[in-house]
């Protein structure tokens, strides 16, 4: 069917059928026959008879006994009974024998019944006149013909809008369906069942025990009409409607490939969601946003823009396979393709992967058409464990919007900086007014390149000080002319050699600093002395940047003022080759270009002193060495001065943190267009013809504008044009309200789906929908207030026995909460139910990642808020929710199972979440002061009223009786209440 | 203490007498168990007799045709365990080690450093045993002693080289998206024998490759699901009661009032029914299941069959016994998995690694296997043993330790029930690079056990989005020379 798809064929644009175009492109002509007449007899009186009666069974692949009617052809070849027509001769042609119920019944009775004399004998006189039947080709696209497909009942144009979108008429398709079947439909349910009903319906939550008492006791008309606005305005409906969706899209926090690792802003994607259905989004910009979003909002102001960004999640999410993703990305498109086609227009498109739909119009070459616009797309990348972390993500700021974002940040950066420098400036200022004029030289010398220079002559008496406490020694380190800045290694050593100071002489050395120099500036050490580290450029300021890690040696330490000058030291015993080779222990000054380095100590009390010492280029590159000068300063005050400047805050002002990330999104935008071949039986490795980017066959195979990027927002205007579309959306919140859609295959509305039990009705909702503009609110509105909505649960003997399955919807249909509605109502029960809305789950930080498929990720976080902000995975289900036939994350969920197996009865027994949501429900019960008033409360809260008599007086007894303390027999009831079917089910 | 009968006409009885007889109209020997738990009349063990039901109405199908085997364990060993060192003896591979070859294998392409590869000899020796003959390695010294039971398959391919995908393959057909695991669609096929105990059990100390997947339902309904087993004191979750047991049967007393008059007022609604039903089952698990892996009542002999000291829960000795004790109860399809995703055969970096991983299931599975033939379980059980896909019998230096992922053979067994026993089936190339002889892809092999379970796997079908699925997808033909 390839020459269909590249048909050059201008193509009616929002039609949902262009067949007789396509035909043509076929080469199939229309035969043009001079009987006129005969022909304007088939199509105006034949053709309809033979679609609305015959086509059901007699067309397609698997045409009831093997006949199809589609074609002249076809009833000339006739089924197992042999041909069915012989033109011009009725009494011999078994059509007209079985319409007439003879030997054959046609239309069976079960299925519409005889048809009428009318239309009986329009089908006689056609045969009689020699059975005209212009049908000739046998035109097919992949699983279905044309024929059949024309006139496939998903793909037929919505009825014109009716503008009396009464809730009435939804009744009155239903009744009259109910009536051909004799049924009766059950009486409403009562005001209690009917707000517990729409309030887990809207917002998946029980409603309070106020609210029940307040709408039952209002008795005005228009009280369930505002009950419905007050709950779809509640921000819990979008939790709970957003969920459904994330059902069908299979939302998951992981990416499924053989880590499974996390996708860490997934969450923005799923709140976006929640948030849409808040908002009412109308649906078709709903479907838009998500395929293509970034491109729909390019132009549109940040919020906008965000938030298209956000919408292509959708794509984002998709599942990723394997060891490494990118060998197995046609994987990931068939995923991706498999959901667009199920979830936005009900066809199961990921079966064209290998070969043509067998059942359905979808052909390879769509399959791969459509993979070219995917292809064309770049997707987040979730990392993988060949191909390590996250990447492509998408910010959702422009630089320049991230600058104005990271401003208040920088200014506040800038601000300490500033405050950082003043204090700086005044620290020297008043520094200096110690030193000036009292300081004096002990020792000075330069130090050559690569040299070492002692203090002086180690017997000197120049090196023996009397000093007074406060008062200062100061090693100043010089860079010389050339700026250089070297490492050099100081030796100094000071000895307390007061007589009177006995047998142990006091002695500090700069060598002791080696094991914690970081420990602060002032350095505090034994004796009470301090050393101070300095840059002395222009009187002195204290070294503040503290350097745990240097050149990447966690061995080194360092105290700096900006890059230089520095004070630092190898902590380890062992050499450490740096830049230099730098021996174990050992402490260095590095002077900046024109800032010296200085070194003081604080004289702890009034003493003599021997100084020893030596400074060492210790970095010798063929420059000019360095200097220094000792000094003596004997201003008693200019320790304190130092002590106080040091250990005053640094740094002023709140500390403004990090600096903000750039927020991004895991989403999807444009990447390189291009066409794809197709893939023989599926294997990338076996490419067929490249095929162009384009719509499905069927809907007219519109090709893309010259100059279209990847696709996706032509491909998404042409999804929601197409009446399928709506249909699909309507019959999905129609399960929402009923448990079962009008169709219940409700991601399959192909031929191997199940056809709608109302379809005029499923039409008519449609068309409401598309005229009002797409409003799901809306939607609830007209299907809420429908008298079928409010029928009574009971299941009457008489409709039961007659429609089982409720296809008539005689009754409404009782049904169990979902997991998240059991774990939320017993966290609500519990009373610690948070019903903000959660965002990114507690991930570890993406840098530390070691996931493997050996040791893939697997985490379970609880929370207290609501549980479709639970994290989800691929690999390994949540617990929980699997337990309690929660969404599959790797495949589209249409509708929820419900299974009813033992191991959920245990958990309702010995679960330790499940015991303790009932023993703090026990607890609030306890708050009350009397019996009665706790089993009132216990009524009113979890089934929306008070106990019978009998039941009050049973719950009685069981305190009394229970066989353990009262706080543990009220635990007790709270479990019993809580595992009961009246907590469990919605009537 | 007041526990009042359901007989009681007492106006304030716990039990309304028009909900009790409603009750025992409905459901007599409901209704009369209702009395025995309230009332505690009876010892559990009498409980859960009466709890138990043979059949299980939401069994989908039954067999196909008189089913060989009435249950499976099926012994998973996860990693890649090596062929050429276990059960496939290649002496051309001996001869020739060191030697050159090529091959255009999935493991080595485009690979640095793998541009030559050399064939590898097996490390461990390999001699004939029992009365059939067969070949096994020394690693294998117990259960070389069991040849004559088994059914070896030494013709095994598989369709993909990674663990995730190849583990997948193994247990659902699938080899990259998640479907019904094989015991589900047995479970699903056949329904329980046992009411009081799932009809699909895992054992396994830690998660596999693919995660819970290889034992989900996937589509399938919920029900069929694997439970998993972790070895340890609280071997299944919520089993044991959180509160004493004269509690909680008031306690279910009392939900059991609570629930028959929600019910009365709702016509009989079978969901209603199926959840009362669920916690007399639940019920019943909570002594059917530590029965179950309460081993106290065992011999020394058997213990020490098994390698076990008393009161261990945990290592293969343990899961191999708690299998046979949960097929004699009912199991359909039990599972052992040997070790988890990581430290197991995947002997990438040192083929020695496999001595102890051996050692670990060489003798359990063995005393399994004697166990069940003398308590004349053998006829019914089928027994599997299996891998995700064997070792590459190159390397890409032939002083390589270890060895790669291997697609193209491995070897596995059945024995047991309809199986040929003391046979060898299938052959790989002379260096164990192909199966070349009677190859048995993993669809086969599927296609082998439904059948020897009673089923067409062509016609063990589940209709879902649109299509009929099942097991062996679109391929698999029985292998009929393992069939006795």
């Amino acid at each position: 069917m390839r020459h269909i798809a590249d048909c050059p064929v201008r193509l009616r644009r929002g039609a949902a059928f262009s067949f007789c175009l396509i035909a043509w492109a076929l080469g199939f002509v229309c035969q043009a026959r001079a009987d006129d007449e005969a022909r304007e007899f088939f199509e105006k009186q034949v053709r309809p008879i033979l679609v609305a009666r015959c086509y059901a069974c007699h067309s397609g692949e698997k045409a009831s006994g093997g006949l199809s009617l589609e074609t002249r052809a076809l009833w000339q070849r006739g089924g197992e009974s042999g041909a069915a027509i012989v033109p011009g001769k009725p009494d011999e042609s078994l059509l007209i024998d079985a319409i007439n119920y003879r030997s054959l019944e046609m239309p069976p009775r079960d299925k519409g019944a005889k048809l009428s004399e009318a239309e009986i004998a329009v089908l006689t006189t056609w045969v009689a006149r020699g059975a005209f039947d212009p049908r000739e080709e046998h035109a097919r696209i992949a699983g279905m013909s044309v024929e059949q497909a024309r006139h496939w009942w998903s793909f037929q144009s919505l009825p014109p809008a009716d503008d009396r979108a009464t809730p009435a008429i939804i009744d009155q398709f239903i009744d009259a369906n109910l009536a051909l079947a004799g049924l009766t439909a059950d009486p409403p349910a009562d005001r209690r069942t009917l707000i517990r009903r729409a309030t887990y319906d809207l917002t998946g939550l029980p409603p309070t025990a106020a609210e029940v008492a307040t709408f039952v006791a209002d008795e005005s008309p228009d009280a369930y009409a505002r009950l419905i606005d007050r709950l779809l305005a509640s921000p819990q409906y979008g939790i709970r409607w957003g969920r459904h969706w994330l059902d069908a899209v299979r939302y998951a926090d992981t990416a499924g490939e053989n880590t499974d690792r996390p996708l860490p802003h997934a969450w923005r994607y799923r709140n976006w969601v929640f948030g849409a259905f808040d908002r009412d989004l109308p649906y078709d910009e709903f479907v838009h946003m998500q395929l293509a979003g970034d491109l729909m909002r390019a132009n549109s102001s940040l919020p906008q823009r965000r938030e298209g960004i956000i919408a292509t999640g959708y794509l984002a999410i998709a599942r990723r396979f394997g060891h490494d993703i990118d060998k197995d990305i046609h994987l990931t498109y068939e995923d991706v393709i498999d959901n667009v086609c199920k979830v936005f227009l009900g066809l199961t498109g990921g079966c064209a992967r290998c070969h043509d739909h067998k059942y359905d119009p979808i052909t390879s070459a769509d399959y791969y058409a459509l993979y070219g616009i995917f292809d064309s797309t770049r997707f987040s990348f979730p990392g993988c464990e060949p191909k390590g972390q996250p990447r492509d993500l998408v910010p959702l700021l422009t630089e320049a919007e991230y600058a104005v974002m990271t401003a208040p940040w920088k200014a506040a950066v800038a601000g300490r900086e500033q405050a950082r420098q003043a204090k700086i400036a005044g620290d020297r200022a008043k520094l200096k007014r110690y030193t000036d004029g009292t300081c004096r030289v002990i020792a000075q010398a330069p130090v050559g390149e690569g040299q070492s220079v002692p203090f002086a002559d180690p017997a000197s008496d120049a090196l023996r000080v009397v000093l007074r406490k406060g008062e200062v020694l100061q090693l100043t380190v010089f860079p010389n002319a050339n700026h250089g800045a070297d490492s050099t290694l100081v030796d100094w050593s000071i000895e307390d050699t007061t007589k009177s100071t006995g047998a142990t002489a006091k002695r500090w050395s700069v060598t002791e600093l080696a094991a914690d120099l970081t420990r602060g500036n002032p350095l505090r050490t034994a004796h009470e002395a301090s050393w101070c580290f300095l840059d002395v450029t222009d009187g002195a300021a204290l070294l503040d940047e503290k350097q745990d890690v240097v050149s990447g040696h966690a061995e080194l330490h360092a105290w700096r003022l900006g890059e230089l000058p520095s004070a630092f030291v190898n902590s380890s015993p062992q050499p450490v080759d740096a830049w230099t080779k730098l021996p174990g222990h050992s402490f260095f000054v590095h002077p900046g270009p024109d800032r010296p380095v200085g070194v003081a100590w604080i004289c702890p009390y009034d003493g003599e002193f021997r100084i020893a010492g030596s400074v060492t280029d210790a970095h010798p590159a063929g420059l000019d060495g360095v200097s220094f000068e000792l000094l003596h300063c004997a201003n008693a005050e200019y320790g304190a001065a130092l002590l106080e400047v040091g250990t005053a805050p640094r740094e002023p002002g709140l500390d403004p943190g990090p600096e903000p990330a750039m927020p991004v999104a895991f989403a999807a935008v444009d990447g390189t267009p291009h066409d794809v071949p197709m893939q023989q039986r599926g294997e990338p490795e076996k490419p067929g013809e490249v095929v162009p980017r384009r719509f499905l066959t069927v809907f007219g195979a519109q090709p893309l504008p010259a100059g279209a990027g990847s696709g996706r927002a032509e491909l998404a205007r042409w999804i929601t044009e197409q009446p399928l579309a709506a249909r699909v959306m309507v019959n999905r919140i129609w399960q929402g309200h009923f448990g079962q859609g009008l169709a219940r295959s409700l991601n399959d509305f192909g031929s191997r789906g199940e056809r709608p039990t109302h379809p005029e009705l499923l039409g008519w909702l449609s068309a409401r929908f598309v005229a009002s503009g797409y409003s799901i609110k809306q939607m609830h509105r007209l299907i809420m207030h429908s008298a079928a909505y409010h029928r009574s649960s009971a299941r009457a003997a008489a409709t039961v026995a007659a429609d089982p399955d409720n296809r008539l919807l005689a009754r409404f249909e009782r049904r169990r909460l979902s997991a998240e509605e059991i774990r939320d109502s017993l966290l609500m029960a519990a009373g610690v139910l948070d019903l903000q809305p959660a965002e990114a789950h507690p991930f570890p930080p993406e840098a530390s990642w070691t996931f493997t498929q050996h040791n893939p990720f697997s985490a379970v976080y609880e929370t207290n808020k609501r549980s479709a902000f639970l994290m989800v995975q691929r690999q390994r289900r949540h617990p929980f929710l699997a337990q309690f036939d929660g969404a599959d994350p790797n495949a589209s969920t249409p509708r929820r199972e419900t299974t009813t197996v033992p191991t959920q009865a245990l958990y309702f027994m010995n679960d330790s979440f499940f015991h303790q949501q009932a023993e703090r429900f026990a607890g609030r019960l306890l708050n009350r002061a009397t019996t009665d008033s706790r089993i009132d409360a216990a009524y009113s809260e979890l089934f929306q009223r008070g106990p019978t008599d009998l039941e009050q007086q049973r719950a009685e007894m069981f305190v009394a009786n229970y066989p353990g303390t009262p706080a543990e027999a009220w635990a007790g009831f709270a479990r019993t209440l809580l595992a009961s079917n009246e907590f469990l089910y919605v009537d | 203490m007041l526990l009042r009968t359901p007989t009681s006409d007492d106006a304030t009885a716990w039990h309304s007498p028009a909900l009790h007889r409603d009750a025992s109209c409905r459901c007599g020997r409901r209704g009369f168990l209702r009395s025995a738990v309230a009332g505690s009349l009876l010892f559990p063990a009498m409980v859960e007799r009466l709890l138990a039901e043979s059949g299980d109405q939401e069994a989908a199908h039954q067999p196909h045709f008189p089913a060989r085997a009435k249950r499976v364990i099926f012994l998973f060993m996860t990693g890649g365990v090596s062929h050429v060192d276990t059960f496939d003896p290649k002496p051309a591979l001996t001869r020739d080690h060191g030697k050159e070859i090529k091959a255009d294998h999935p493991e080595i392409k485009d690979r640095p450093g793998y541009e030559r590869i050399f064939l590898k000899r097996p490390q461990w020796e390999f001699a004939p045993h029992g009365t059939c003959g067969t070949e096994v390695s020394t690693l294998f010294p117990h259960l070389a002693n069991c040849v004559d039971e088994l059914a070896l398959i030494r013709s095994m391919h598989t369709s993909h080289s990674n663990h995730y995908n190849a583990t997948l393959g193994m247990h659902t057909g699938s080899f990259a998206f998640s479907r019904p695991s094989i015991g589900s669609w047995i479970s699903y096929g056949l329904g329980s024998l046992n009411r009081n105990l799932p009809d699909f059990v895992v054992i396994a100390p830690r998660q596999t490759y693919a995660g819970t997947q290889v034992y989900a339902s996937d589509f399938l309904p919920g029900s069929h699901q694997g439970t998993l087993v972790v070895p340890g004191a609280e071997p299944v979750a919520n089993v044991a009661p959180r509160v004493p047991g004269t509690r909680q049967e008031f306690e279910l007393a009392a939900l059991r009032e609570l629930n028959d008059a929600h019910a009365a007022a709702r016509e009989s609604d079978p969901l209603l029914m199926a959840r009362l039903k669920s916690f007399e089952t639940a019920f019943g698990m909570q002594m059917a299941v530590p029965d179950a892996f309460d081993f106290s009542r065992e011999t020394d002999a058997t213990m020490r069959g098994y390698g076990l000291e008393r009161e261990q829960t945990s290592g293969f000795g343990w899961q191999c016994l708690a299998a046979r004790r949960l097929v004699e109860r009912g199991v359909r399809f039990v599972e052992l998995i040997d070790t988890g995703s990581s430290n197991n055969w995947d002997a990438h970096g040192d083929m020695l690694t496999h001595e102890p991983l051996a050692k670990n299931v060489d003798q359990p599975i063995a005393a399994l296997l004697l166990d069940l033939k003398q308590r004349s379980l053998l006829d019914e059980t089928l027994v599997v043993w299996t891998t995700e896909f064997g070792r590459t019998p190159f390397n890409n230096s032939a002083d390589a330790k270890g060895r790669e992922h291997h697609p193209w053979a491995f070897s596995s067994w059945l024995a047991g029930a309809g199986v040929k026993r003391g046979i060898t089936f299938g052959e790989t190339d002379e260096y164990g690079l192909r199966a070349v002889v009677e190859p048995v892809h993993v669809h086969d092999f599927h296609a082998t056990i439904l059948h020897l379970m009673g089923f067409d796997h062509e016609r063990l079908t589940y209709r879902h989005a649109g299509r009929d699925y099942r097991l062996t997808d679109v391929a698999g033909h029985v292998v009929r020379g393992v069939l006795a």
